[in-house]
């Protein structure tokens, strides 16, 4: 293996593919809680809440997440200085939005897919709203709503690449710097191009985290319908 | 005191779009341009490999396997930055228009084979038995019975497809394509509007998004087959 390789790879994994991670893992759990918690509010029959969680969702999903973060990045601190984040931030909110309004349909089907029956079982026991939704009606929805979760966890980890596009440090932006710094002469760079193979590598990667994810959301929706 | 302001950011926002409505409206046409003609090959593509992968063709239907797994399990971004940047130092060099039509297209193929593998493969074999036994061969078979039927099981999540491939032309601002979202930042980065820009660039896009939303539902009851019709 010729010798720009290992620093070039030790960045990309050290740098790049932890912050990959790092905003797949804040976006995951914000988008989980988010919307498993609007989507079960979503089931409740008072208009006013349902169309605005609606809204949230149409909006969300409607948008290209490359213009969410743009709306967050450059738009926010222009409406005020407190609202100023930065890429990595700015980046995980845009996800966030996105995979919650993903999260919240999912969990609205999971919840209506259980009989009313548990709902009353749980009522006659004397549970109240939340702690019917949260321990009768949610464990069994999340066995339901396990495979999509895992999909969005695949759409997550290759959506970060567009924090890329706000200079936040994730896997794809760690490749373009390091192909930019071969192209610079000695003895930053070695004046030479390597984006075919850097870019390549980056597209192994991805593929290496997503297949196996996706086979295990084909084999959850096999197992668990 | 709401309303005064309201009403300033209504008349800031049209004096806004009507200074850069030539720029926008030449963005917004590139947009569709790009995702008109990814539509119209990512159906091509996904009607032939998913007749290809739900027939069990030897050869093309693995190869169409790899294809789909390879585009679905890498970002798309990613797949910009190879078409752009990586494939120029192997002798290969495509203008941004190139592209940002061939990425869309590309990556909606792969989706949409699968969508009408799915269709085809939904189609009941006792249908296609009843085209064999009415002397069909098998490609009128397909054209005729597998086709109609199996292509409507697969229009709403091809159409969600076609609308993922129009909301990912924004990406073509990696490589400073003139669509809807690069001339929306190369007019904020000039004026330095920056609430009316991304306004007007959010409007756009949910008003292209919710419509063809909307068509998949009338679609959908237009064209459902006659036996869920409700």
């Amino acid at each position: 293996m010729p010798d720009w390789v290992e620093p070039v790879a030790r960045y990309m994994l050290e740098e790049g593919l932890v912050g990959t991670l790092r905003i797949a893992a804040i976006a995951l759990a914000g988008s989980v809680l988010v919307g498993i918690t609007l989507g079960t509010l979503l089931t409740i029959k008072f208009l006013p809440l349902r169309s605005l969680i609606r809204l949230y969702i149409e909006v969300w999903r409607g948008l290209p997440i490359l213009v969410t973060i743009f709306i967050i990045f450059f738009m926010l601190p222009a409406v005020s200085q407190q609202l100023e984040f930065d890429a990595l931030t700015a980046a995980a909110i845009g996800l966030i939005l996105w995979g919650s309004a993903q999260v919240a349909e999912a969990t609205r089907g999971a919840v209506q897919s259980i009989p009313r029956e548990q709902h009353e079982a749980a009522s006659a026991l004397g549970f109240g709203w939340i702690g019917r939704h949260s321990f009768v009606i949610m464990p069994q929805a999340l066995r339901r709503l396990l495979p999509p979760l895992v999909s969005l966890l695949v759409n997550i980890i290759q959506n970060t690449t567009i924090a890329q596009v706000i200079g936040a440090t994730e896997l794809l932006e760690a490749g373009e710097r390091q192909s930019e710094r071969l192209v610079a002469p000695e003895p930053i760079g070695l004046g030479e191009i390597h984006a075919f193979e850097i870019y390549a590598g980056v597209m192994v990667v991805f593929f290496l985290i997503s297949f196996p994810l996706t086979r295990l959301a084909a084999y959850l929706e096999r197992r668990l319908v | 005191m709401i309303f005064a302001l309201a009403a300033t950011f209504l008349t800031d926002l049209s004096s806004f779009v009507s200074d850069n409505f030539d720029e926008l409206l030449a963005g917004l046409r590139r947009t569709l341009v790009v995702s008109a003609i990814a539509i119209v090959g990512a159906f091509v593509i996904g009607l032939i490999l998913g007749a290809a992968r739900a027939h069990r063709i030897p050869v093309i239907s693995q190869l169409a396997a790899i294809y789909v797994e390879v585009i679905r399990n890498t970002p798309i971004l990613v797949q910009i930055f190879f078409l752009y940047f990586g494939l120029p130092q192997v002798g290969v060099r495509l203008d941004a228009f190139t592209v940002a039509w061939l990425a869309v297209t590309i990556w909606g193929g792969a989706f949409n084979t699968e969508n009408f593998r799915a269709g085809f493969e939904a189609v009941p074999t006792r249908y296609r038995e009843a085209g064999f036994a009415l002397g069909f061969g098998r490609i009128a078979t397909f054209l005729n019975v597998t086709l109609p039927i199996g292509g409507r099981i697969a229009l709403p999540s091809s159409i969600n497809t076609y609308i993922s491939v129009l909301k990912n032309t924004s990406l073509m601002y990696v490589i400073a394509y003139p669509e809807l979202t690069t001339t929306a930042l190369q007019i904020q980065a000039l004026t330095l509007e920056t609430v009316e820009t991304f306004t007007v660039l959010a409007v756009t896009y949910l008003t292209l998004v919710w419509t063809m939303s909307a068509l998949i539902r009338l679609l959908e009851s237009r064209l459902a087959l006659p036996e869920e019709r409700s």
